[in-house]
């Protein structure tokens, strides 16, 4: 990949990755390597998910019982372990999505009256 | 090597996978693998971190680490093995002691009977009393704890605060009945009987293993004699067998029908060397057993416990039982007006039955405990030392490791994990030894019984107790000072552990040893003390011959020998037991010398009507007094010429004498009265020396008279066959039995001891007292000598480069033992200096356990400072020859 694919893209806002990971995985099971390119793809390139969080963030919400995991044969039929949406999942997804809408609605109600005000 | 080794190799799998299809990717992008697999590995970022971080999102992080923790800490131990051997040895025995000691206390004077709800138990009468008595109780000014069987009628009739009242034979344990089993082949053995009421079983709320108890039906004169079998005499002589129920056993001759057992764990109505074999009903007790006597309303005999009913007040039920007792004496003619006046009775918890083996035990279980709690302190004195001293030499590693970037939390918690993995292993070592001395215990207490409900496992008390005294012994020597060190900025550690001169042991490691050489004079002192109180007890002139000398008790009235048979018998008795080749003298008497127990009775002489003392009796056959080695000093001994028709007389021992007559009196041709028998006063013919009867203490101020067996007399039957022999005899005790058997098959032998053995076994508590001091006291030598050993050698090993320096500028190898040895001597003073007048003070508190010595002697504490000396030498003396083995040159390159 160019170098100068990197300069475009942004850091995940804290927090987030637990709700792009579910909502990645409600198109359909998947593997780590995948869901990492799913939203690389998805974002544009814009957002580049780091291993060293997307890992520990997969086995945390395979813990809460959010995912689960299981090995499989990929489309390249290599083994590998696939995530895949649970219930609770999807319940946490919709509750993040909805906490996600409401922090965007404040902030940009924020950055809007600072520059009327200006 | 690890709990997750599976899950391990599924996440490095999961991240391999990653590798391969980042990689595949790249590849169908058109890199070649090389660059791909690369790229990919660059782009994953650091494998391991990323793998280390995910493990910690499953949540047993800590489970890992402390696996960690422990594997280090064992592998810590196992490097330095004398340390590890050392502690867990210290932990060990003074932990463990403890344990032994608190099990027996817990059990014999804290724990209640395994009754249902003992709290509810009240026991009438607040002493425990034996076996059988009457009149007036002068020696417990009118307090009674024995009531005679018409008084538990009137008062069980009388009181119904009491929801159940229930009587016991306060005796049993001094009259065996002889058991056979119906149709068996077994022969007829004697085994304890207690005489209860009817309802004392429900009383107690139990339900039997089988079969039923006793009722109120089978406790009156007519009913058929039944019986209730003990759970632990049902298993192991009977191997549980089921028709035990209902069949019929022969006891003191009569046929006895069991109807159950009692529950399993239910050891009787107090705690008994010998516990009850069988419970019968008092109303049905043959008269030969003593039942005529019993069913005197003046003869006392019964212990009564109670469960009283839900609140109610014991100060006026005291009272109340009082009063009724006073109105039971105010029939008795012989009670005084001032006899009634002082008659009471005390109420006492009876839910741990009637405690006649605490009374016996208290004092020596305290002392015990205060023993053992000094050596506890020794090895808690020891292990801060070995821990301090572990700790400081640790400084250097702790500070390169913090210097590395450990976190002191995890450095805590580390030394946390090895100080408590050391305290555990030794407090599980702990109750293995506590395990081992609580049966030893036993063993010494109760020689040769087996029926003992007491246990040595110990109790979940006596767990904790060990195990909170392992932890916080550990937690706080072994973390404390490790806490200390690592709060130093490691650079300064590192720098100054290179050379040092004066750091030697701290203060602290030196005061504990000076406390550790105190504590251990203390018990050295107190261990010579009781050897040599146990030496004198011993080695007390008895006035007997034990040699070759042997006892057959026996009863002749559980073989239902009727009075008027009884001459016969004893002249069959000293027949049979001549006609044994090699028997010399045959002796036949109630009571035998060091046998442990008397019957008194007051003596007044003729012609002079105001004095007054209290004799023991004991009647006799002529050869009795060379068949236990006694001497005639005066006059003559009982002769085959005093029959039931000539003159009634008796011969006396020289403490009667000394008790009645004036300084130089001829005693001979006097007459006395004994037990209030104006009919039939003795005529004094003999005086014999003052044979040990009862107890060494009473030596010299225990007046006796001896009757012959052929006379009226206040005794009952005789008992006892003292056989003399001219050579050992090891077959003794087989050819009394057949001798016995010979004469009646029901005659049967209901104890046979060796004179000797009967002499030592009045000895038993004081043995073990004196063995269990001497056990202790080497204890805390040993403890004390390895501490001082633990802090030498640790002083050495961190003034190696001074002492190599000195020896370089031309010390003497000599110069520095004696150095060494200066220090290590010095402490030992010390703790000389600070134990022994704690020993004075201490002898003051257990003076009353020791025979004849009133303060500490010369020789115990020569002996005591001797031996800490020595040990004191020898722990010294090995680091010192190490520290004038250095070699200037190697101690001064290292480091």
């Amino acid at each position: 990949m160019a170098k100068s694919g990197y300069q475009n893209r942004i850091e995940l806002v804290q927090g987030t990755l637990d709700m792009l990971v579910l909502k990645t995985l409600q198109w359909g099971e998947q593997h780590g390597y995948g869901i990492s390119q799913a939203i690389c793809a998805s974002s544009n390139e814009v957002l580049q998910v780091e291993t060293g969080s997307l890992y520990p963030a997969l086995h945390r919400l395979e813990r809460a019982g959010w995912v689960s995991g299981e090995w499989k044969k990929s489309d390249a039929n290599q083994r590998a372990k696939f995530y895949r949406i649970t219930a609770l999942g999807k319940k946490q997804l919709a509750n993040d999505y909805e906490r996600w809408g409401r922090m965007v609605a404040t902030i940009e109600a924020i950055m809007s009256a600072k520059e009327s005000a200006r | 090597m690890s709990l997750f080794d599976g899950r391990k190799k599924d996440l490095k799998d999961e991240i391999e996978s990653h590798l391969r299809m980042a990689a595949a990717d790249r590849v169908a992008a058109g890199a070649t693998p090389e660059d791909a697999r690369r790229d990919a590995m660059r782009e994953f970022g650091n494998v391991p971190l990323v793998a280390d971080v995910t493990r910690e999102r499953w949540g047993w992080g800590w489970l890992e680490s402390l696996l960690q923790d422990v594997r280090f800490a064992l592998r810590q131990l196992w490097k330095t093995p004398g340390f590890t051997v050392t502690a867990i040895l210290t932990l060990a025995l003074g932990i463990g002691a403890n344990s032994a000691i608190f099990t027996l206390v817990n059990v014999v004077l804290l724990k209640n009977l395994p009754v249902v709800d003992p709290e509810a138990l009240v026991r009438v009468g607040d002493w425990a009393d034996c076996c059988q008595n009457s009149g007036p109780n002068t020696w417990h000014d009118g307090d009674y704890s024995m009531f005679s069987t018409d008084t538990y009628e009137q008062v069980k009739k009388n009181t119904p605060e009491f929801e159940e009242l229930a009587a016991m034979q306060a005796g049993f344990e001094n009259r065996p009945v002889i058991v056979r089993r119906d149709g068996g082949k077994e022969a007829a053995k004697p085994r304890m009987g207690e005489f209860v009421s009817g309802n004392y079983f429900r009383m107690f709320g139990l339900h039997p293993a089988t079969g039923r108890l006793l009722a109120d039906t089978d406790d009156v004169a007519v009913a058929p004699v039944v019986a209730v079998m003990s759970y632990a005499t049902w298993k192991d002589a009977y191997n549980g067998d089921n028709s035990v129920v209902g069949s019929t056993f022969w006891m003191n001759t009569k046929p006895v029908t069991v109807v159950g057992v009692a529950p399993e764990g239910f050891y009787g109505d107090r705690m008994s060397r010998t516990p009850p074999d069988f419970y019968l009903p008092i109303a049905t007790m043959p008269d030969e057993a003593g039942g005529k006597s019993f069913r005197d309303p003046t003869q006392n005999w019964l212990d009564i416990i109670g469960r009283v009913k839900p609140g109610t007040a014991m100060g006026p039920l005291q009272e109340k039982l009082s009063a009724q007792l006073k109105r039971v004496h105010a029939t008795d003619p012989a009670f005084s007006a001032a006899d009634i006046a002082k008659t009471h009775l005390v109420l006492t918890p009876g839910g741990a039955g009637t405690q006649s083996m605490q009374k016996d035990y208290a004092s020596n279980l305290k002392l015990l405990m205060w023993i053992s709690g000094l050596v506890l302190l020794i090895a808690c004195a020891n292990i801060a030392n070995l821990l301090l001293a572990r700790g400081m030499g640790r400084k250097a590693e702790l500070s390169v490791r913090a210097a590395l970037g450990a976190m002191r939390g995890r450095i805590v918690r580390q030394l946390l994990t090895e100080s408590l993995l050391l305290a555990g292993i030794g407090g599980a070592a702990a109750l293995a030894v506590s395990y081992g001395g609580a049966r030893m215990l036993l063993t010494l207490a109760f020689p040769g019984e087996q029926h003992v409900p007491i246990s040595a496992s110990p109790s979940a008390e006596v767990l904790g107790f060990a195990l909170v005294v392992s932890m916080l012994t550990g937690v706080l020597f072994g973390v404390a000072p490790a806490l200390m060190e690592s709060k130093a900025p490691p650079a300064d550690a590192l720098r100054s552990g290179a050379r040092t001169t004066a750091g030697g042991a701290s203060l602290l490691q030196r005061g504990l040893v000076v406390l550790q050489a105190a504590l251990s004079v203390v018990l050295l002192v107190a261990a010579g003390l009781f050897a040599q109180s146990l030496g004198k007890l011993e080695h007390t002139d008895m006035k007997l011959e034990s040699k070759n000398r042997y006892i057959v008790y026996f009863s002749a009235q559980t073989a239902s020998y009727k009075d008027v048979e009884m001459p016969a018998l004893y002249r069959t008795l000293e027949e049979r037991f001549h006609a044994i080749p090699g028997v010399v003298k045959v002796g036949i008497s109630t009571y035998t010398p060091m046998e442990g127990g008397d019957d008194g009775y007051d003596i007044q002489l003729v012609g002079q009507p105001n004095v007054y003392r209290d004799a023991t009796n004991i009647i006799v056959n002529p050869e009795y007094f060379d068949s236990v080695g006694t001497r005639v000093l005066l006059g003559r001994g009982i002769t085959a010429q005093d029959t039931a028709t000539s003159p009634h007389v008796a011969v006396v021992n020289e403490d009667f004498v000394r008790a009645l007559f004036k300084p130089g009196e001829n005693p001979i041709g006097h007459r006395f009265i004994a037990g209030g028998h104006l009919a039939t006063p003795y005529e004094i013919v003999g005086v014999v020396e003052g044979t040990t009867y009862t107890d060494v203490r009473r030596n010299g101020t225990h007046p006796m008279y001896f009757g012959p067996l052929t006379q009226p007399s206040e005794e009952g039957d005789a008992d006892a066959t003292v056989v003399k022999t001219s050579r050992p005899m090891s077959d003794m005790e087989s050819l009394a039995r057949r001798t016995l058997m010979g004469i009646n098959p029901n005659l049967a032998v209901q104890r046979f001891e060796t004179f000797e053995a009967q002499i030592a076994g009045q000895f038993t508590h004081e043995r073990m007292l004196a063995t269990l001091m001497t056990l202790f006291g080497g204890l805390a030598l040993l403890l004390a000598t390895v501490g001082l050993y633990g802090v030498t050698s640790y002083t050495v090993a961190r003034r190696t480069s001074e002492i190599g320096i000195r020896m370089a500028l031309g010390a003497e190898r000599s110069g520095v033992v004696a150095m060494v040895m200066r220090s290590a001597l010095t402490q030992t003073l010390l703790g000389l200096a600070v134990g022994v007048p704690v020993a004075f003070y201490g002898v003051r508190l257990v003076k009353s356990q020791l025979y004849e010595m009133t303060t500490v002697s010369p020789s115990a504490l020569a002996v005591a400072v001797g031996t800490l000396v020595v040990a004191a030498c020898l722990a010294g003396l090995i680091p010192a020859r190490r520290a004038a083995s250095v070699d200037p040159a190697r101690a001064l390159r290292a480091e």
